[in-house]
């Protein structure tokens, strides 16, 4: 029914205090930015809620080390799963250097 | 972690009498410190005001979580305020927020922080449990929604 490209990759958290709510707005506001559907899921958990959502993300609960795939389906499903794990891979704030939370 | 466990029932404001997000925030500082000792009201909302400064806790959906750390706090405490006409908390959606979840956690308390911060996001993303507040008369009927969200897992 539906050709466009479905793409998956799996990430690792890197901030010390996870993917709290300003990372979760972050990367809420970027996935808006693509028009492909965005999906996260925690590792081999089989539930995927939308990466567009900030209390979906934040419902994760993905602390520092969590891994989790991304999902994008749609015409700029690769873009999009480029930018997100930049992001992801460049939140590494720490406790030391970013006021929490 | 159950939301009813770190929820402070008498601090809960059914009709928001604020406006805008400073009042607003300084109402909830203020009904919170009133019935939890040794949380001083100007001082959180300072820690609170700083913390929107960062970005706004008005993450969408008609729904904000305001939070902060307040060292020498012992526990996690939170309420919750709701606003009918809504409030301008300058959410990322733009949209006027109606539902407040406000979270105080002790100085060093990362995981928890993450962990009470999911539960309530995980009850606040399905829309029938946001609908379920905005029209509970009662604060009991507040309590005994979150109660039901808190057994499901």
């Amino acid at each position: 029914m539906t050709d466009r490209p479905v793409l998956e990759r799996e990430v690792t958290v890197q901030s010390e205090l996870g993917l709290h709510a300003r990372p979760a707005a972050s990367f809420a506001a970027l996935s808006n930015r693509f028009q492909s559907e965005i999906w996260v899921s925690r590792g081999s958990d089989e539930e995927w809620v939308n990466g567009k959502s900030v209390l979906s993300l934040l419902s994760l609960a993905a602390a520092q080390g969590t891994r989790l795939r991304i999902r994008a389906e749609g015409e700029d499903a690769r873009e999009a799963l480029e930018a997100l794990e930049d992001l992801i891979r460049e939140s590494r704030e720490t406790r030391e250097t970013g006021t929490d939370a | 972690m159950k939301i009813m466990d770190i929820l402070v029932k008498d601090a809960v404001l059914m009709d928001l009498e604020s406006r805008t997000k400073h009042e607003a925030l300084a109402e909830m500082a203020g009904a919170l410190s009133r019935q939890e000792a040794g949380l001083e009201a100007g001082r959180l909302l300072e820690v609170l005001l700083e913390r929107e400064k960062l970005q706004s806790t008005g993450i969408g959906e008609g729904v904000a979580i305001p939070h902060g750390r307040m060292p020498g706090l012992g526990r996690l405490v939170a309420t919750f305020a709701r606003s009918r006409e809504g409030v301008d908390f300058e959410s990322i959606d733009g949209q006027a927020t109606h539902l407040f979840f406000l979270l105080v956690v002790p100085e060093h308390s990362g995981g928890q922080h993450l962990k009470a911060l999911a539960r309530i996001s995980r009850f606040f993303r399905d829309a029938a449990f946001r609908e379920r507040l905005l029209s509970s008369e009662q604060l009991e009927d507040v309590c005994r929604a979150i109660e039901e969200e808190d057994a499901k897992f």
